[in-house]
């Protein structure tokens, strides 16, 4: 088994695709992602204006609005017509609309103003910055309008006050305190460029010893593999899920030390998850397509960025046999939201329980493939 | 060709991998986002005021079908370890003397707490816990002014003297997956492209079969690369046609632009890629190699295309990158005809960038061709 093992590292190191694969891209990965998620939040998103109240009111609002980090008012159009150009031609991502009788619908006591947003659908990002912000300041003009009237109906200022203010509230995101959308995607990319890069290396490897039809598929050669897959990988997992949130500037208020206990059944239930896999690649390049294929697929299957409520029950089910969907969540719930590894039982646990799972089937495979197939051509 | 074809079929891979990778990922997409936008997210109610009127209030926001209540506590640390563990994506704390407060005019404040660290389940959960605010105080306004002799509609005027419409432009749902799906399909399918066109051309190389490959062309490498991808391009056309069909036709995804100019940016794209791939291969003739660099590579054309995280926000630097990816062209593309409906000149640079991906894979030909001929490659 200590042969293998050292083999098997010596095989890795030897590999200039698996290197690639294991070292260069785990490192380097998450650096790319980083920068392309560098600004996190999405501030001056264009939007074009067509005021036809043109009243100071009207001008007001607008004016509060593009002080705003979130919005750029850019276009002053007197015409929808125009502005749908712009939105047409992605100039602006929004457009805002304020009807002729907005001041004087204000200015009745008993009148109702509007106020049209027109959002650009092809991100959800957009509408979020602009529907979000206008809304928030809808809302803080409006006490102003409500207390004017209802000092008008004879109530004193102090009463109106507790009336429109009846029950304020704070409201505070934990967490994330930027809300930004690289805190959010980075540490569930961080864990998913782990489980690929080992899965596809695996695979790779696998592929490679059948081309070069060596026999790797007794026990010892199982656990002695599995073994050097795994001081490779936790060392790599202790850098990129303990140190990367922290030299990446990413939200981290989770325990090292529970991090680190928690990645050690996570790298074994990838590495067998793997082992597994890679019985039926045939050759190092063959499983690729499918395995990039998949990361898409177990991102979005895991619940992460749709919420797992939301995931119809068979793929949820299908999303539990996957150890990344525990991982990341575990690691998101740890790092990020500060969980202690006894918060974490349930992933902990059940990365566990994957890890004895896959391993017993790898062990069948190995065992089936020795002793049924091994004449088999490749 | 016809040897192409004898490969293709020779080897059940190529089929499985482009056709079944691609009816289940169009499975898997148009399944996964059924409902199209989230609601219902679970949040947690902390009551520390334990009042007969905090019990109330809890059992209105209960009854409101937008608002699922997954737990009452009055331990906020209980709601909190219930959110670190993923079970709630927002707490609703009603303070301690909330209804002392309240009867003596003292605007008790509430407070609400959402996680950021899962964004869509976050946010709607703070939509949610926004309608449960307005409900409250909305509710008191309503009996204050009740009391003082005033009509329902007079009183809906006052509580809200300016209202915000909201249009959604080309996707008046809201709904996540139009525009999710309507990108990534494509994109799996541009990978498909990509990477077994590498594989075809790559694995002559590697097996050493590439002689045999240019005798059956007549030593032509322009007819022996045509002839080996015909076959395979005829496939992606089928693929992405069948997809194109899939969404905007069985789906119902809209479209309120030109279907055909649509259809015809996605073949355009389809053509890039496979470009893509001859250039790639040709650049690194060794498969392995060549095959690791486009799967790096494509991997990142998802998140540089822009439809999550808008490019308008990315660094400058990135945001160059982006046009080297030909999902972005696509993508703005769909923008233009599917959403915006905009006319053709909107597309046109897009269109006209897929097609310089073409010509590109042109100037690697006589390297290629060397290659072919020398197999002075190593072949690992």
């Amino acid at each position: 088994m200590w042969q293998n093992f050292v083999d098997e590292i010596k095989r890795i190191f030897r590999d200039p695709g698996v290197v690639l694969i294991f070292i260069v891209a785990t490192l380097i990965y998450p650096l790319i992602y980083k920068t392309i998620y560098w600004n996190e939040q999405i501030t001056d998103v264009p939007v074009a204006v067509v005021d036809l109240s043109n009243s100071s009111e009207s001008r007001a609002f607008l004016h509060k609005w593009n002080a705003t980090p979130d919005v750029k008012l850019c276009y002053q159009c007197t015409s929808m017509a125009e502005a749908e150009q712009l939105l047409r031609d992605q100039k602006v991502h929004g457009i805002i609309y304020i009807p002729r009788d907005f001041a004087s619908q204000l200015a009745d006591p008993f009148g109702k103003a509007h106020i049209s947003l027109y959002c650009d659908m092809s991100s959800f990002l957009y509408m979020k910055a602009i529907y979000l912000s206008c809304n928030q300041l809808m809302l803080e003009s409006m006490r102003t309008v409500q207390i004017d009237r209802y000092q008008q109906m004879g109530i004193d200022k102090e009463f109106a006050w507790a009336l429109v203010q009846d029950a304020p509230y704070t409201e505070t995101a934990l967490f994330t305190p930027t809300g930004g959308y690289g805190s959010f995607l980075i540490p569930a990319v961080l864990v998913m460029i782990l489980h690929q890069t080992l899965f596809f290396g695996i695979c790779m490897l696998g592929g490679t010893a059948r081309e070069e039809n060596i026999d790797r598929y007794s026990f010892r050669s199982l656990f002695g593999r599995a073994g050097a897959y795994f001081v490779v990988y936790y060392t790599l997992a202790a850098i990129v899920l303990g140190f990367y949130p922290r030299l990446l500037d990413i939200p981290h208020i989770g325990s090292i030390g529970d991090i680190l206990l928690f990645n050690v059944p996570l790298i074994l239930s990838i590495i067998f998850f793997s082992l597994c896999v890679s019985v039926f690649i045939r050759n190092r390049e063959s499983g690729l397509v499918l395995l990039i294929s998949s990361s898409l697929i177990f991102l979005f299957m895991a619940g992460i960025s749709w919420p797992k409520e939301m995931i119809p029950d068979p793929w949820w089910y299908l999303a539990c046999c996957i150890p990344y969907t525990w991982g990341a969540h575990g690691f998101i719930h740890m790092n990020s939201m500060g969980a202690s590894l006894a918060i974490t039982g349930n992933e902990y646990i059940a990365l566990w329980i994957l890890t004895g799972v896959y391993m017993l089937i790898a062990c069948a495979l190995f065992y089936a493939k020795k002793h049924y197939f091994t004449r088999a051509t490749i | 060709m016809l040897r192409e074809l004898h490969m293709m079929f020779a080897r059940p891979l190529y089929l499985f991998a482009s056709v079944g990778v691609m009816v289940l990922s169009t499975l898997f997409f148009l399944t996964l986002m059924r409902a199209g936008s989230a609601e219902n997210m679970p949040v947690a109610v902390v009551d520390l005021d334990q009042t007969t009127i905090s019990r109330r209030l809890i059992h209105e926001m209960q009854a409101t079908p937008s608002v699922d209540i997954q737990l009452v506590t009055n331990c906020y640390p209980e709601a909190r370890e219930a959110m670190q563990k993923g079970q709630i994506y927002g707490i609703f704390v009603i303070r301690e003397g909330f209804y002392r407060d309240l009867v003596a005019f003292k605007r008790p404040q509430l407070d609400f707490y959402v996680t950021n660290a899962y964004t869509v389940g976050g946010n709607t959960a703070y939509k949610q816990m926004l309608t449960m605010v307005n409900l409250v105080s909305g509710a008191f306004q309503r009996e204050v002014l009740r009391k003082k002799g005033m009509t329902d509609e007079v009183i809906m005027h006052r509580i809200q003297p300016i209202a915000i419409e909201g249009h959604m432009v080309a996707n008046p749902w809201g709904n996540y997956s139009v525009y999710l799906v309507s990108t990534v399909l494509p994109g799996i399918l541009g990978l498909i492209c990509l990477m077994l066109t590498i594989f075809a051309i790559g694995f002559e190389l590697k097996s050493r079969t590439s002689h045999a490959w240019l005798r059956a062309a007549g030593g032509n490498y322009t007819v022996a690369m045509i002839g080996k991808l015909i076959p395979y391009t005829v496939m992606y056309l089928i693929l992405g046609i069948s997809c194109h069909f899939m969404l905007y036709n069985y789906a119902g995804f809209p479209v309120y632009g030109s279907h055909a100019r649509l259809l015809f940016g996605l073949l355009l794209f389809i053509f890039a890629m496979e470009a893509l791939g001859i250039t790639l291969i040709g650049l690194l003739p060794t498969l392995r190699d060549a095959l690791s660099v486009a799967a790096l590579y494509s991997m990142l054309g998802f998140s540089l295309s822009g439809f999550t995280y808008p490019q308008m926000s990315m660094l400058a630097p990135v945001k160059a990158i982006t046009y080297l990816e030909p999902l972005r062209h696509y993508y703005l593309i769909y923008v233009n005809e599917a959403l915006m409906a905009a006319p053709v000149q909107n597309s046109l640079p897009n269109m006209l960038a897929l097609t310089a991906f073409m010509l590109a894979s042109l100037c690697v030909a006589p390297r290629l061709h060397r290659a072919l001929v020398y197999q002075n490659y190593p072949l690992k």
